[in-house]
């Protein structure tokens, strides 16, 4: 190899080089936080004195998300189902149709959407209408002094 | 084979379709007089370096908000990741290699004579390149939003106001409003991302189509032997000089820039603003000229060093190159770097500390034991409803803390249980061992000191000072181990009376358990 392609080689891998470590460390930056993902916790949802067995019980739970940089404090309704005994878990208020809120009907001691006539039942089962699968489940446990509601959120 | 015919293929089509070889040809097959040598290859490294400059700056802009509530937050979060500290601390570090680098170029070409005819168009351009960079220094050493950043933009904004005529109305167009604050920021973040960059491409350009115009200038005395072309005999060079150049800078962004100070504060009086260190010469300069002669320092010393170097090269005119045989010039120049070095070096050792340092104040330790008995963990936890003290990103000032210390329900309504009211000095020490806990994490600390810390934060600090932090009115315990022993000490504490009939100190005797009142003592005995 002549000293003249030496030097090409040399000016073209080193060029490379640095090219190269800039663009993974400025990947690594750009890309980094769209991996990151916000692990779920368990969140105080009420004393266990407040429900009544087998009737849903809404409840507003704040949740703060850190978005970045920016803290952001959702508002996320659950309904809390209790069997009286040892057995809890919690449905997310949000229709699986469209996304509106459910409420509960005492009358018919159904699940009903507003927007459009979704019924489900109290374990969050499709009863009629256009949704098309159960309420979302959300793990509910009771805390170790069996007094407060926790759910994962 | 068919590999490369193919691949040749398409080389043909792109040249028929671009005539991309001929951009090629023109961009580095330039031919340069021969001993064009390792002294010419500071441009390369300047482009490289404002090149390295362009890009991590674009890419902080996917994160940073120019916005007083979120500036802040938005460096740390920047910082939290490797890649993040890595690109923050090159764009910091890139600042100060470019001046460095822009100087050294400025004296090659004063060394050289490379302002002559027919180059004086080059040297100016390089000139308002440099005037450019000092401006990209200035306004981006703002963005962080932290207390060196705010302090050393209202002394920024003060020299302004020196301009002869319109100081007020300069002081103005560098704040956007009437004091120093969101459209301050906002202004000077637009001006450090779009307005410099654009001028600065565009004057980028100029020098270098102005240097390619009138080919380099070449060594003083011609060389013998015929011309090369740049690439790739002189780009070898450059390559080598811009890669030693850049893995030095990598070296020293690897931990990142220097750590963020406290969250801008514009109460906060007792802090001294500090600038970048390229400026410390000017800010020391200052200090020569009180009063109404401040406008020398300021203004008239800097404008007579910028004006001779735009007038150089019609003050040191002829043919002449060689710096041996251009004297004058050179002493000049040498005089002037001299008193900026010296200057740059008494700025260095006259800037003050800040409290800032490295070690926990023991009020910042006793904070910790405090927010232990005060029961923050109950919500600040890992399965509470707020973030972990450790993992709090919000940087809230002095004031809300301080509130929501006091009182968590007045500012997180909702709270079943509020923790037990702390008075006036437990809730400073909180506040100071969460803010700084915000910036430096919780360093390995014995029991024993975490103790004596919160006996100090509760009952000690409004009279007494340890490592700088303290009242005034009794006397620094900082060393007072090397005057008395434990056993001394201990009694001092609970009753002072006991050992100097005339001391003022109120007694502790009570107050104190018999454990505390070791703990305090067998600390107070260990400082020496």
């Amino acid at each position: 190899m002549d000293r003249r392609r030496a030097l090409a080689l040399f000016v073209n891998t080193t060029v490379a080089f640095i090219g190269s470590a800039l663009s993974a460390v400025l990947g690594a930056f750009a890309l980094g936080p769209s991996r990151a993902w916000q692990s779920a916790r368990w969140v105080r949802a009420g004393a266990l004195t407040d429900l009544t067995p087998n009737v849903p019980v809404p409840r507003v739970l704040v949740i703060s998300r850190q978005d970045g940089w920016y803290r952001e404090r959702a508002r996320e309704t659950v309904f809390l189902v209790w069997d009286g005994d040892k057995s809890i878990h919690a449905l997310s208020a949000t229709c699986t149709h469209l996304g509106c809120q459910v409420r509960w009907d005492t009358d018919t001691t159904n699940f009903r959407c507003p927007c459009h006539g979704g019924v489900f039942d109290a374990q969050g089962h499709v009863v009629s209408g256009p949704p098309p699968r159960p309420l979302d489940r959300i793990e509910a446990r009771l805390d170790p002094s069996g007094a407060d509601v926790l759910v994962r959120l | 084979m068919k590999l490369r015919r193919s691949a040749s293929g398409i080389g043909e089509w792109l040249q028929s379709r671009t005539g991309f070889r001929g951009a090629r040809h023109a961009l580095l097959d330039e031919q340069l007089p021969p001993g064009t040598g390792w002294f010419f290859t500071l441009g390369s490294v300047l482009l490289a370096l404002l090149g390295v400059q362009l890009l991590t700056g674009a890419f902080l802009t996917l994160y940073y908000a120019p916005t007083p509530d979120h500036a802040y937050d938005s460096i740390r979060f920047i910082v939290s990741t490797a890649a993040g500290r890595i690109v923050h601390g090159l764009h910091h570090y890139g600042s100060s290699f470019i001046v460095v680098a822009i100087v050294l170029h400025m004296l090659r070409v004063v060394a050289f004579g490379s302002y002559k005819p027919p180059r004086e168009v080059t040297w100016l351009s390089g000139l308002a390149l440099f005037g450019l960079v000092l401006a990209f220094s200035l306004t981006g050493y703002l963005l962080p939003w932290d207390q060196r950043a705010y302090w050393a933009t209202v002394v920024t904004i003060n020299m302004a106001k020196l301009t002869p005529l319109a100081g007020e109305v300069a002081a103005g167009v560098l704040r956007g409003g009437d004091s120093i604050g969101a459209l301050t920021l906002t202004r000077w973040y637009a001006v450090h991302v779009i307005f410099l960059p654009a001028l600065l491409i565009l004057l980028v350009v100029l020098h270098v189509v102005l240097m390619r115009r009138h080919g380099i200038s070449g060594p003083v005395r011609p060389h013998p032997g015929p011309m090369t072309p740049f690439y790739p005999w002189q780009a070898a060079r450059d390559t080598a000089v811009v890669a030693v150049v850049l893995a030095t800078m990598a070296a020293f962004a690897w931990d990142g820039a220097p750590p963020l100070e406290g969250r801008a504060d514009p109460t906060d009086a007792t802090y001294v603003p500090r600038p970048e260190w390229y400026f410390l010469g000017l800010f020391q300069l200052l200090k020569y000229f009180p009063g109404k002669w401040e406008v020398v320092g300021g203004m008239v010393v800097p404008g007579l060093a910028a004006a001779f170097l735009i007038l150089l090269p019609w003050l040191d005119r002829g043919p002449e190159r060689n710096p041996r045989k251009r004297p004058a010039v050179l002493l000049a120049v040498a005089i002037g770097m001299a008193g900026v070095v010296t200057l740059t070096t008494l700025g260095w050792r006259d800037s003050p500390r800040n409290r800032e340092a490295t070690a926990w104040t023991l009020r910042e330790i006793g904070g910790r034991t405090l927010v232990q008995q005060t029961g923050c963990a109950r919500c600040h936890s890992e399965e509470g409803l707020a973030d972990s003290l450790e993992a709090l990103t919000s940087s809230r000032g002095t004031e809300w803390l301080a509130g929501h210390v006091a009182d968590p329900e007045m500012i997180a309504p909702g709270l079943r249980e509020p923790p037990a009211r702390r008075d006036e000095r437990e809730v400073a020490a909180i506040v100071a061992y969460v803010h700084r806990l915000a910036r430096q994490p919780y360093p390995a600390i014995p029991r024993e000191t975490e103790v004596a810390g919160a006996i100090f934060a509760r009952f000690c600090v409004g009279c007494h000072t340890i490592d700088a932090d303290g009242g005034k009115d009794g006397p620094d315990l900082s060393a007072i181990g090397s005057k008395r022993d434990q056993d001394t000490l201990r009694r001092i504490v609970a009753h002072p009376t006991s050992v100097n009939p005339d001391a003022e100190m109120p007694a502790f005797g009570r107050r104190l358990t018999p454990a505390e009142l070791d703990a305090i003592s067998r600390y107070l005995a260990a400082r020496r």
